[in-house]
């Protein structure tokens, strides 16, 4: 009786924790405005997935070519700053769509690949944008096994030779080190949008300061419901996907 | 009547003489930001030369430091005013007029930094 009764009390337990922890959430403006936010700015990312349209790849392209991202043919061995996914493996079942969009670093405000970073080389800078340091990456990989959302790509071999399209305005990356999507922070500096979002022939992206109630991606985040990837996890990622 | 007449022409040149005065200060107000940007003089380093000779890697070292860390925020002032953005393009800005700058006195030296396995080369540059 008592074992059945302490059953009964944890498997009650076990289904509220599952009932209040969803897999996935709804950010409702509402909730947003209220969460408690750290002063300053916080560049963040709404995408519009309705506009994306399927087979585009401008975005992708557009970060290649402002960034000397190389292209690997090895699928195992590719480097991505961002790519496209299929919405349900990005958002999870509560997604109804099936059609690719795109994945980018979240600029989580809890970031697990910044606590697992042995050297300090993956930081959260005062902006929000979680950056690395090249200088100072061991090439370890730790990042790569914390990151949720896999989007740290590590460079197998030397990149130089894979680049596509090289452009004199970016540096390169080195053998040995890892890279990811910096929200164009070298654009941000020059007072330039990054370049997916900039480039988007639909408009999809929007991007801006997340603590501006002002800012276009405030609005966007008040007027429409939106996702974002993996909630559960408590990693609050900066970019949202309206559905 | 006069006594009127020469207080209006008072005020008048004390007016102008004000509008002279804000004129000049706004020109200079518009001036300084230039001059402090660092974009300007060529002629001068942001240290003098010989110290750049035998410091100029610690002064990069902390230079790279602070622009991954802190990005736009990341500035440098000279002891004589000037404002300078913690970049390698700032650096470069100056002295790529020269393509053979830092490769020289490397070459000479033999010494072979690890700067360019990464950022573009001047000589790299077509």
């Amino acid at each position: 009786m008592r074992k059945a009764g302490l059953g009964l009390i944890a498997g009650l337990g076990a289904a509220s924790g599952i009932l209040s922890n969803p897999l996935f959430e709804r950010v409702s403006a509402s909730a947003w405005a209220s969460s408690p936010k750290q002063p300053g700015r916080r560049w963040g990312m709404v995408i519009d997935t309705r506009r994306c349209p399927e087979g585009c790849t401008t975005c992708l392209d557009a970060c290649r070519r402002s960034h000397n991202v190389p292209t690997f043919s090895d699928p195992r061995r590719q480097v991505e700053w961002i790519h496209k996914e299929d919405g349900r493996a990005l958002l999870g079942t509560a997604c109804a769509t099936k059609q690719a969009i795109p994945a980018l670093c979240n600029h989580c405000a809890e970031p697990s690949c910044v606590r697992a970073c042995p050297t300090d080389s993956i930081f959260r800078r005062k902006d929000g944008i979680v950056a690395i340091d090249y200088h100072r990456c061991i090439g370890c990989r730790s990042c790569m096994l914390a990151c949720p959302y896999g989007e740290v790509s590590f460079n197998w071999s030397d990149p130089r030779p894979a680049i596509k399209e090289p452009t004199p305005e970016y540096p390169t990356r080195e053998q040995g080190v890892v890279e990811k999507c910096s929200f164009c922070s070298d654009r941000l500096k020059k007072g330039l949008e990054p370049s997916c979002s900039s480039q988007c022939p639909e408009g999809a992206m929007t991007f801006g300061d997340l603590n501006d109630p002002k800012s276009a991606v405030s609005r966007l985040l008040g007027s429409n419901e939106t996702m974002r990837r993996k909630p559960e996890l408590g990693t609050e990622p900066s970019v949202f996907y309206i559905i | 009547m006069m006594h009127k007449n020469t207080l209006i022409g008072l005020v008048i040149v004390a007016m102008l003489a004000a509008a002279a005065y804000l004129a000049t200060g706004a020109e200079t107000r518009d001036a300084s930001p230039a001059a402090d940007s660092g974009t300007a003089d060529s002629t001068v380093c942001i240290y003098p030369k010989e110290y750049m000779q035998t410091h100029h890697m610690q002064v990069l070292a902390d230079w790279k430091e602070h622009a991954a860390h802190e990005g736009p925020d990341a500035f440098m002032k000279t002891p004589d005013g000037r404002r300078f953005q913690k970049d390698l393009a700032t650096c470069l800005g100056c002295h790529d007029n020269n393509r053979f700058f830092c490769f020289s006195c490397h070459n000479y030296a033999n010494v072979k930094p690890n700067c360019w396995n990464c950022h573009i080369s001047p000589q790299d540059l077509p």
